[in-house]
């Protein structure tokens, strides 16, 4: 790993003096840039109305279909008839399994989600069983997060995966009816690119 | 452009309408963008938004050093957007400046509301930079940031690998599971995207 990239590196030799003057200059540019951020959750769609101004012609929001798939997690996890899936090696009493399948950025990966019972304070234990991700370079990890409409919307917990099979316990604390999925997906510092790995929806069009 | 219209040729008058109003929209200079949200066209603001709510993000986390705090900055500003753009005169210089000088106020006055100064005045002088290095700065990280928000996303994968996670060409190919030439044509690209975006200055 390099701090910063090499301009020569990127570019190679064989490009005219004026062009190669002009993408260095971006080069420098983004040398000395912040890295981008990630935006939080709030800030992913426009306010409908900003603060005392309401917005005339505002596009309306897709929450026909966001009610439309709400309920599905409950059904998958709570309709699944209370079987006890007694998977791994310590006891991890289920009631109910949701299996995931790899994407195309990881197509030979697949897992299975126990999901425990809701504690009274709210939160429903989850065991994940991971098979075959791919490893991880440095700063990395993948997060497995509760889907909204299909996108990513609140975090279930951070793993990493160094070995062929890998078993860890996350924590839902939300109320799963307002979810449609799961999917995993994969970080790495200062990136903004994050592929989903593993999903409950048969496409990957996550 | 031609596309869309193309494509749109069965469709229904008010379909074919949408269709072209869309991309009309997405295709729209920052500067087209901001007369048309004073004219209180919504969807020129959600495309303003989509373009700059990144860049914002950034001038406001490293002003103000809070994620709450710049959240709330962001949404003020796009309310003062919304609020100032029928204030906009193209005749005095591109959109991307003037958003830009919006969010900076809108920040400095979120700051000020609050008794925190946005940016400290050093009272001797010291290694850390000044105000004007600092201002500079902002401006550096947020035309960048607005270019990238313009780049195919395959392109601005490969450039926020390269430059912000540290990794080498080859392990970025490795990473995205792609040839190595792949990540250098992308990587080219992106580049000359970038240079086309920020020598229009956004305009």
């Amino acid at each position: 790993m390099t701090d910063k990239p090499d301009f020569r590196e990127l570019v190679g030799d064989d490009l005219e003096a004026e062009e190669r003057a002009r993408l260095e200059q971006v080069h420098d540019l983004l040398v000395v840039a912040d890295p981008p951020p990630e935006l939080p959750p709030s800030l992913l769609e426009p306010a409908a109305e900003p603060t005392g101004h309401h917005l005339v012609g505002l596009p309306r929001r897709r929450t026909g279909a966001l009610l439309a798939l709400a309920a599905a997690i409950a059904l998958v996890a709570l309709v699944a008839g209370y079987a006890v899936g007694q998977r791994g090696n310590a006891p991890f009493p289920s009631i109910g399994t949701v299996k995931m399948h790899g994407t195309a950025a990881a197509p030979s990966a697949s897992a299975t989600i126990a999901v425990g019972e809701r504690d009274p304070s709210g939160n429903w234990p989850l065991k994940l069983v991971v098979n075959n991700l791919p490893p991880l370079p440095r700063h990395a990890y993948y997060e497995m997060f509760l889907t909204s409409d299909g996108k990513p919307a609140a975090s279930c917990g951070t793993f990493a995966s160094g070995e062929r099979t890998v078993t860890v316990r996350l924590n839902v604390p939300y109320n799963t009816r307002r979810y449609d999925g799961w999917v995993v997906t994969r970080h790495v510092r200062h990136s903004n690119a994050q592929p989903v790995v593993l999903t409950t929806f048969k496409s990957d069009s996550v | 452009m031609e596309l869309a219209l193309e494509a749109g040729r069965g469709l229904p008058t008010s379909a074919l309408r949408e269709t072209i109003h869309a991309v009309g929209v997405n295709e729209a200079s920052d500067g087209e963008l901001i007369q048309r949200t004073g004219d209180g066209d919504g969807d020129a603001f959600e495309v303003l938004y989509r373009r700059y709510a990144r860049p914002m993000f950034g001038l406001a986390l490293r002003r103000l050093g809070d994620r709450g705090r710049a959240e709330d900055a962001v949404q003020e500003t796009f309310a003062s957007i919304w609020r100032a753009a029928g204030s906009y005169k193209p005749e005095r210089g591109p959109g991307g400046p003037w958003l830009y000088a919006v969010a900076r106020n809108a920040i400095v006055d979120r700051s000020r509301a609050r008794n925190e100064p946005a940016v400290e005045t050093p009272e001797t002088e010291s290694g850390e930079p000044g105000p004007p290095d600092l201002a500079e700065a902002d401006w550096v990280s947020w035309r960048v940031h607005r270019a990238l928000e313009d780049l195919p996303q395959s392109q601005r994968t490969v450039i926020e690998l390269a430059y912000w996670s540290g990794l080498s060409q080859s392990e970025v190919a490795e990473y995205l599971n792609i040839p190595l030439g792949t990540v250098k044509t992308r990587t080219r690209a992106a580049l000359g995207r970038l240079a086309d975006l920020l020598e229009e200055e956004f305009g």
